[in-house]
């Protein structure tokens, strides 16, 4: 088979279909603007370690000196403890540095795409550990 | 090998010093259970391993004392290891197959879906696919339950194949001693299977599927009227191959099928993952 220039951008875009080793989610995550983005500073106030998906919340106070409870959303526990975190990687008082995308209808909640802790270390993120057959 | 080591270790602190004796004293009186509370790396018994400990996923499949394939193991898709999550704004991103979004992709030319199915799925899809019952918690039905990002644990027995599904702790059983399908069965979630052997090859059927129950993200239906055989075999101990037919008159134009492929899990467990323990995203749906 022979790729013109009309058929290399579906095959490419086919390829890179088949190549996909993951995706961002598998539920809807249309209760968020993925397009926007929140960055935010705090300290932890609760860690909610259960399914279908862990939960910080962190304490940001804003401009005008008032202290607003951010909730972000992460992955379910099970993802996270395959790459190896636990319900103790992260405690309340701790400081972290969130970004994520905000959720369309409702105030201070988002979901979380990165997150360091007060070193400046990535948290929740690594693979899972897999033999491939 | 734990994969964030570079991340965690750092964050532990390093006072135990002289503590460690009265550590040794604490671990010996309470046992190895709360050292160790999870086993996500405790070594699977009984599978053969390479020189350098790890699994030797090319041997040969196992075989049952009557002569027959064993597919008992943890499975889940065969996605590639890599390091999909190492950088910065990656921590929603998760291995998963690529069927899971839409079961029909390696088909040319996609499912075959009716005119009906079509309908169905811009109503399924309206507002970023909202309306799929995984997002409501609803249990994980086979054959879709193959590809979504949890395990599933096969014990197999001589009349019985069990599927242990890590989603909602459910479980699917499939009858491997004669009987006939029910006529006219009530509707369920994962239908009524029953399966028999064509040589190396387990050939499940199922009908008595509810008629609202998607296949994939993308919303692809299967109804009522469909029967559903599923082809497992085993060409090594890693590997298990699934192929997913499907015969729906109402929501396809024809028959066809697709093969997933399956890796064995090893070195890991099974985790509890109930939905409804904490589900918050639907409330913000409204």
């Amino acid at each position: 088979m022979t790729l013109n220039r009309r058929s290399l951008v579906p095959a490419l875009v086919g390829l890179c279909l088949a190549m996909a080793p993951a995706a961002r989610a598998h539920h809807s995550q249309s209760e968020y603007d993925l397009r926007a983005k929140v960055e935010v500073e705090g300290t932890v106030t609760k860690v909610e370690w259960k399914s279908p998906h862990v939960w910080i919340y962190v304490d940001v106070t804003d401009d005008r000196g008032q202290t607003v409870n951010w909730s972000f959303e992460l992955p379910s526990p099970v993802t996270l403890m395959r790459r190896g975190w636990t319900r103790d990687s992260l405690k309340p008082g701790e400081r972290v540095s969130v970004s994520g995308a905000p959720a369309r209808n409702h105030p201070a909640i988002a979901i979380a795409n990165a997150m360091r802790d007060a070193g400046g270390n990535p948290l929740f993120t690594g693979t899972t550990k897999v033999y491939e057959p | 090998m734990r994969t964030t080591e570079r991340s965690s270790p750092s964050r532990r602190t390093s006072t135990v010093g002289a503590l460690w004796p009265l550590m040794l004293l604490f671990v010996w009186a309470t046992g190895p259970g709360l050292v160790r509370a999870q086993w996500l790396d405790y070594p699977t018994p009984g599978i053969p391993r390479l020189a350098d400990g790890s699994p030797d996923l090319k041997a040969p499949a196992p075989r049952t004392p009557d002569g027959r394939p064993d597919f008992s193991g943890m499975w889940f898709a065969n996605v590639p290891a890599r390091d999909y999550c190492r950088e910065e704004d990656c921590i929603q991103e998760e291995r998963m197959a690529r069927e899971q979004i839409n079961l029909g992709i390696t088909l040319e030319g996609g499912l075959p879906y009716t005119e009906w199915s079509r309908e169905q799925m811009k109503i399924r899809g309206a507002n970023g696919g909202r309306e799929d019952p995984h997002s409501y918690c609803m249990p994980p039905n086979f054959p879709r339950a193959w590809t979504l990002p949890q395990h599933t644990r096969l014990v197999q027995t001589p009349g019985m194949m069990v599927m242990l599904h890590e989603f909602n702790g459910a479980y699917r059983e499939v009858y491997l001693d004669g009987r006939p399908l029910p006529v006219n069965p009530n509707p369920t979630w994962n239908g009524y299977s029953t399966g028999h052997w064509d040589g190396d090859t387990l050939v499940i059927e199922t009908n008595g599927i509810r008629d609202d129950m998607w296949l994939d993200i993308q919303g692809s239906p299967v109804t009522e009227s469909a029967r559903v055989t599923e082809r497992l075999t085993r060409p090594a101990l890693g590997l298990m191959q699934v192929e997913i037919a499907v015969d729906d008159p109402r929501a396809y134009t024809r028959p066809w099928a697709v093969t997933i492929e399956m890796a064995l899990q090893v070195d890991t467990q099974m985790l509890e993952e109930i939905c409804m323990d904490n589900e918050r995203d639907t409330a913000l749906y409204k």
